[in-house]
């Protein structure tokens, strides 16, 4: 009952000491600060639980500064002035004197700075919409109510369809115990169809239009049906036959190479994986191949020295990265079959050289860890056939060939950087890496000249979850994320102090770097001052890849990646091919 | 009906403002550290006795609350001292020399603790001081809860509720005595023998790890001014009594001893469900003597408005003379039907209703004639109401026409929901041009240019709370936490008054549906009762041992029902101020009341998602306890007719459920302290979730559609 005390949050002797001296007082008793510590961390969490009912007054579930504020004016304490400000609070560390420190930046302002400042805008002002949340009982099925189905509902249904069954069979038994007692109410119970075969009259008009629309020729209309499918809830009943247009979609089209339709039925996968709403672990057989097929295909265009099917494959391998992150579980082991084919087309000698493009395109985008283990081998005979086909005197192998070096050009360095240690030789890069050597060393060497850009290049293709609000992702996302290399922001300090602001979890840890990573979650104030929380990763040295994340809240999830583990998705060679392409 | 016995409004004010307005800033923490408490054990008697002073048990006759200099003859000496004392202590002369001469109190006190007000907090905290040994804390307690745990099923409930209380006063006790390690060892190896629901309390006892720290700790005040009640059984007690005989010498029995209030009582030991069912607030189960009073639950008789349809015209002519017409129309009704349950029509005085009343009354009627009956197969329609840019709390006036929110940046606004627009009045001298006798007199002095769909409120100075639109929507309440409650006129849209006595932030406002009163409910751990015509609380109802966080009128105006922070029900008083019933069960603050249609049930919600239902009728049991939500629930409507339960939620959910099972099915047998609550699945009708949208309020229009609002978090 009280786990939480287990881990109790309090302010440190120490702190006390190092805020004593940054105020003069120094040097401070050890009995002094630890009694004082005491006190303060008995103070601090009291206003912290007078602050709670501020929260929920204020009918909001997160404890913000002002809370703080009025709880202390409730006390008759004077309450800090300037500290109410955006919900991300960036705690950055230094460390000198064999000590850590942790603090707010806090810039000093220029008040002539502030009153020539514009103003700034006036918040926007409150407004009322109404809408129906039910009729009669019933709720109708409007952008403005939930989905009617929603997806957690959809995921618990696709891993465990047995559910849906058990729920009707209760319902049954409801039913039963209502006649047994001679109620009238039996209309009421609604039991759900097991399966929805039919699609309404307008779901089919929908359906119609919306197909027509995403591949036909008028630009403005498909913008709006592909953002229909993006952002529309309750699509799920119509989500089969979409996938199914889009699957013989592909297989027509690839046959026919049409590149332009190719493309706009990537358009219409991609508006499906945008969909908050639904939830398509179910329909991956249909998605997957085509996906797989726009990026590795032999041809996809009439013209393959002319068109840009490069294009087209760089999409698709985003794609395919984002369904690997939406959807990989270890009982689908998504990636590991993807990466799998993937690898296959990296022979050289057979494929033809638009497929190992749109293999190393789509390698690539699953992450620095999957450069390093999948890609990295391989530089070597990549290089050599780059080589090869650079001289050539077809366009198209030379065009190919391009592209290939541009894409391993962009993305392997970053890693090179993380895995190897300076100096960079250029006879190693030589040795290692033939051809693109040079290339490589070059361009490592630029990374390291450039910190913080490092990081950025890093996971430049797949920075898109970053892009979330670090608020929003549950601790065991954040060490997903983190696995792919792709973790939330984290601030990597340096011995000597310099602070480094990079992208990943994935930057090449020296010695003496300690990595902080911040997140700031709903304050669970019953812990007292834990908001924002503060979780210290010792990156391993050397060999090692895998960062522990400790953290209270998600230690289950972090035992799940030891220290110095090799990216598991990677171990077993590719066999066979499960897509049949 | 006599002049000289029908109390008059100047009669029912304070006769002695200044004291109540004194005492009414009592400083928080002091309230429970003055040492003389009730018997009961739930009221600070220096705050409550100022207007209890009267004879509490004739409500039969019309309150008469005038305070006569002697009317503190018969008060309690020692409170007086207290009082005194307290003022000595803040230096408060004036006030003192004041209340001195006011009651004729002229004994000399002496401040004996020089320390201040930690002297006196010390007194309280010395009855800690022991010389146990406190390594055998742990053991006694270990002991306590094996000998529980060994119980037969029959008392083992009955018996587990003492660990708690056991538990933190002994912790308190090594805290005082200076053993912290083993006060700290203590809670960790023996909270897990405790009840879930006293996590938090625990958690918070647990923060105070030195002597020093336990003055002015708000929680532990609480737990040493009032005893923990635990509710026994004849056998348990006695089986209680066997154990505690065998090892007279530990701690536990003195604890018992002196912390507890073992409420005794005749019959069957009580099952799990029903002892956990009481359980929840931060003293215990309510004392069965706080629950005893008889309530009058009854509606008041309503106008006979045929009459006022049909001779509307004639209406008119007596408009100099209503009185007369009134009286003559309660002889009518008393003959149409009597509710035995109603209390006497001048149990407390009600506002003469004017034409506009009348009126207003019988647009209720014709439109309950029209209105959709609601029940399991019916489900009502829901109007969805949501803010965008933050809302803290809505209200809707009773006729669905004006919809008022406050926000966090402390404004108000009001928006018209019908086509017809929010007109301000004319100014001052075009006012006077107007024929005051004329029939649309209300519709003149309005004007028509200044009509608008939205207008905005600013006068707090921090975020507003709560708001309320009185009957006849000529007003708006609103508390803030600035800590005053603001009356608004709707018609010159200006502020009219500023009603200051609660110094800390005021959660709660609502309007009496007979308009005229209004009742506020704060941090102050006080419930106000206020008039539209005074500036001075007319009741200040004490007793809650945490925050008040809800407040609401029963239908007939007589009650109003608080919900607190220290997570219980109390309902009270108005027409002397006080506690009644006190309604023990939830494990959360209670965040939403509501009454029931007809008077006789009270619905409350809590932050721990269950929704309870009490019956006014019975002695502060649970009828129903309704659990489907996952989170605080804010708001509670019955339909106009009374068959149907909404509940609104943080959860973002509207959730229906069927009322007219639950009374159904506690009519058939008395709810008495033997049976448990109602909790069945199927009382659940329907949910109906919104897209991110908490709902803070919901609404039954007179047609029983069922209007909810909430901010969107998009």
């Amino acid at each position: 009952m009280l786990d939480e005390v287990a881990v109790p949050s309090a302010v440190s002797a120490e702190s006390i000491k190092i805020m004593g001296e940054s105020i003069g007082i120094s040097p401070l008793g050890d009995d002094v600060a630890r009694e004082l510590a005491e006190d303060i961390t008995y103070r601090l969490k009291n206003i912290v639980q007078d602050g709670k009912k501020f929260t929920h007054h204020g009918k909001r579930k997160r404890f913000t500064c002002e809370d703080f504020d009025w709880a202390l004016k409730s006390k008759n304490i004077e309450p800090i002035y300037g500290v109410v400000s955006s919900e991300f609070i960036p705690w950055r560390l230094t460390s000198g004197g064999g000590r850590d420190l942790h603090f707010l930046e806090d810039r000093e302002l220029e008040v002539s700075d502030i009153v020539t400042q514009q103003l700034p805008k006036l918040p926007p002002a409150a407004a009322v919409k109404c809408h129906w949340l039910a009729i009669e009982g019933v709720q109708p099925a409007i952008p403005e109510n939930p989905a009617p189905m929603s997806k957690n509902l959809q995921k618990q249904e696709a891993v465990d369809p047995a559910s849906k069954l058990a729920a009707a069979q209760a319902d049954t038994r409801n039913t039963r115990n209502i006649h047994g007692r001679g109620l009238k109410s039996v209309e009421t119970v609604r039991v759900k169809q097991l399966a929805t075969h039919e699609l309404s009259a307008e779901q089919q008009l929908y359906y119609k239009e919306i197909t027509e629309a995403c591949v036909g020729s008028d630009e403005p209309k498909r913008g709006e049906a592909l953002h229909s499918l993006a952002f529309d809830p309750g699509l799920h009943q119509m989500v089969a036959r979409l996938c199914t247009f889009i699957a013989e979609g592909v297989r027509v089209n690839v046959v026919q190479r049409n590149l332009a339709l190719l493309i706009y039925l990537m358009r219409m996968t991609k508006a499906l994986l945008d969909n908050n709403t639904l939830y398509l672990e179910k329909y991956l057989h249909e998605l997957t191949p085509s996906v797989l097929t726009c990026i590795v295909s032999r041809q996809l265009c009439l013209k393959p020295d002319m068109d840009n099917h490069w294009a087209l494959r760089d999409f698709a391998a985003r794609l395919m990265s984002q369904i690997c992150r939406h959807y990989n579980t270890t009982t689908n082991g998504l990636q590991t079959r993807i990466s799998r084919v993937f690898c296959k087309c990296l022979n050289v000698d057979k494929t033809p050289l638009a497929t190992v493009y749109g293999a190393v395109a789509g390698l690539c985008e699953l992450g620095p860890e999957v450069i390093k283990a999948l890609v990295v081998p391989k530089l070597r005979v990549l290089s050599n056939k780059i080589e090869q086909c650079i001289e050539s005197p077809s366009a198209y192998e030379k065009n190919a060939a391009v592209h290939i070096k541009g894409m391993l050009v962009k993305s392997v360095p970053p890693v090179l950087k993380m895995n190897r240690n300076p100096p960079d030789l250029l006879t190693d890069y030589k040795n290692d890496f033939g051809f693109l050597g040079p290339l490589l060393q070059a361009s490592v060497i630029k990374l390291r000249q450039t910190p913080g850009v490092g990081g950025v290049v890093v996971s430049a293709p797949a920075l898109a979850p970053t892009l979330r609000p670090l608020s929003t992702p549950t601790p065991t996302r954040i060490l997903h994320q983190s696995v792919g290399g792709v973790g939330g922001r984290a601030l990597v300090v340096g011995s000597g102090g310099q602070v480094t602001t990079t992208g990943g979890v994935g930057v090449a840890p020296s010695p003496g770097q300690k990595l902080i990573i911040m997140t700031s979650r709903t304050p669970g104030v019953q812990q007292g001052l834990d908001s924002p929380q503060l979780v210290s990763a010792q990156l391993p040295l050397g060999e090692g890849s895998g960062a522990t994340i400790l953290s209270p809240t998600s230690t289950a999830a972090g035992a799940a990646l030891p220290p110095g583990a090799k990216y598991v998705l990677v171990k077993t060679e590719p066999t066979d091919d499960e897509y049949g392409m | 009906m006599d002049d000289s016995d029908s109390p008059t409004y100047a009669s029912l004010a304070p006769a002695n403002p200044t004291m109540v307005n004194d005492l009414a800033s009592v400083d928080l923490p002091s309230l429970s550290n003055i040492p003389d408490v009730n018997s009961n054990g739930h009221l600070p008697s220096a705050v409550q006795s100022p207007l209890s002073g009267q004879d509490v048990s004739s409500p039969q006759t019309p309150a008469s609350l005038d305070m006569k200099s002697d009317g503190y003859s018969d008060m309690d000496k020692s409170t007086m001292i207290a009082v005194i004392q307290f003022l000595k202590r803040g230096n408060l002369k004036s006030t003192e020399e004041i209340l001195r001469k006011e009651c004729g109190f002229f004994e000399p006190v002496d401040v004996t603790d020089t320390s201040g007000a930690l002297g006196e907090e010390g007194e309280v905290l010395a009855a800690y001081k022991s010389d146990g040994n406190p390594a055998e804390y742990q053991d006694a307690f270990k002991a306590l809860s094996a000998f529980v745990e060994k119980s037969l099923d029959a008392y083992k409930y009955e018996v587990a509720a003492v660990l708690y209380p056991v538990l933190i006063h002994m912790y308190l006790e090594l805290i005082y005595n200076g053993h912290r390690g083993e006060a700290v060892e203590l809670l960790q190896n023996c909270s897990s023998s405790i009840e879930a629901h006293h996590a938090d309390d625990l958690r918070s006892i647990s923060l105070v790890t030195s002597r020093a720290q336990m003055a002015g700790q708000p929680l532990l005040n609480t737990l040493l001014s009032a005893q923990y009640t635990c509710r026994m059984s004849r056998d348990s007690l006695a089986h209680l009594k066997r154990f505690l005989a065998d090892r007279s010498a530990g701690p536990v029995p003195r604890i018992i001893q002196d912390r507890l209030n073992i409420d005794l009582v005749d019959g069957q030991p009580r099952t799990k469900a029903q002892v956990l069912a009481v359980q929840g607030a931060i003293t215990g189960e309510a004392p069965r003597s706080a629950n005893k009073t008889k309530i009058f639950y009854g509606l008041l008789k309503e106008p006979e408005l045929q009459t006022v349809i049909n001779e509307e015209e004639e209406a008119e002519d007596d408009l100099d003379k209503p009185k007369k017409k009134k009286s003559k129309k309660d002889a009518l009704q008393k003959n149409k039907k009597n509710d035995p349950n109603a209390p006497p029509a001048n149990r407390i005085p009600l506002p003469e209703l004017r034409d506009q009343d009348k009126q207003e009354r019988a647009r209720i009627y014709r439109d309950s004639m029209k209105r959709v009956t609601l029940s399991r197969d019916a489900l009502p329609s829901i109007c969805f109401y949501s803010f965008v840019n933050a809302s803290n709390t809505v209200d809707i006036s009773d006729d669905s026409s004006i919809l008022a929110f406050g926000s966090a940046e402390s404004i108000l606004s009001v928006h018209s929901i019908t086509p017809a627009k929010l007109k301000a009045m004319k100014p001052a001298e075009q006012l006077s041009d107007i024929d005051k006798d004329s029939e649309d007199v209300l519709v003149r002095m309005l004007d028509d240019r200044s009509g608008e769909t939205q207008r905005n409120l600013m006068g707090h100075s921090g975020p507003v709370t709560a708001v309320s639109v009185s009957p006849d929507k000529a007003l708006l309440a609103s508390s803030g936490q600035d800590g005053t409650v603001r009356i608004w006129s709707l018609q010159t849209w200006t502020c009219v008054v500023v009603l200051r006595g609660h110094i800390y932030p005021v959660w709660s406002v609502r309007f009496s549906p007979h308009g005229y009163y209004l009742v506020t409910g704060g941090h102050d751990r006080t419930a106000r009762l206020w008039t539209t015509d005074q500036h001075l609380p007319l009741r200040i109802f004490a007793g809650h041992y945490s925050d008040v966080d809800v407040v609401e009128f029963h239908p007939n105006s007589n009650y109003v029902a608080s919900g607190s922070s220290d997570r219980s029900v109390r309902l009270w008083d108005c027409s002397n101020g006080a506690c009644v019933r006190i309604f023990t069960g939830h494990k959360g603050t209670v965040s939403a009341v509501n009454f029931s249609p007809c008077g006789r049930y009270l619905a409350s919600g809590s932050c721990d998602a269950r929704i309870l239902v009490w019956d006014l009728g019975g002695h502060g049991n649970a009828l129903a306890a309704l659990s489907s939500h996952s989170d605080t629930i804010h708001t509670l409507a019955f339909s106009r007719e009374g068959t149907i339960l909404a509940s609104g939620s943080m959860d973002c959910t509207v959730k229906i459920w069927d009322f007219a099972k639950v009374t159904e099915e506690g009519r058939d047998e008395d709810v008495n302290a033997t049976t448990s609550p109602l909790e069945d699945k199927s009382l659940l009708l329907s949910t109906f979730p919104t897209k991110q949208t908490p709902v803070l309020s919901l609404h039954f229009t007179r047609r029983n559609v069922l209007l909810a609002s909430g901010p969107f978090n998009g």
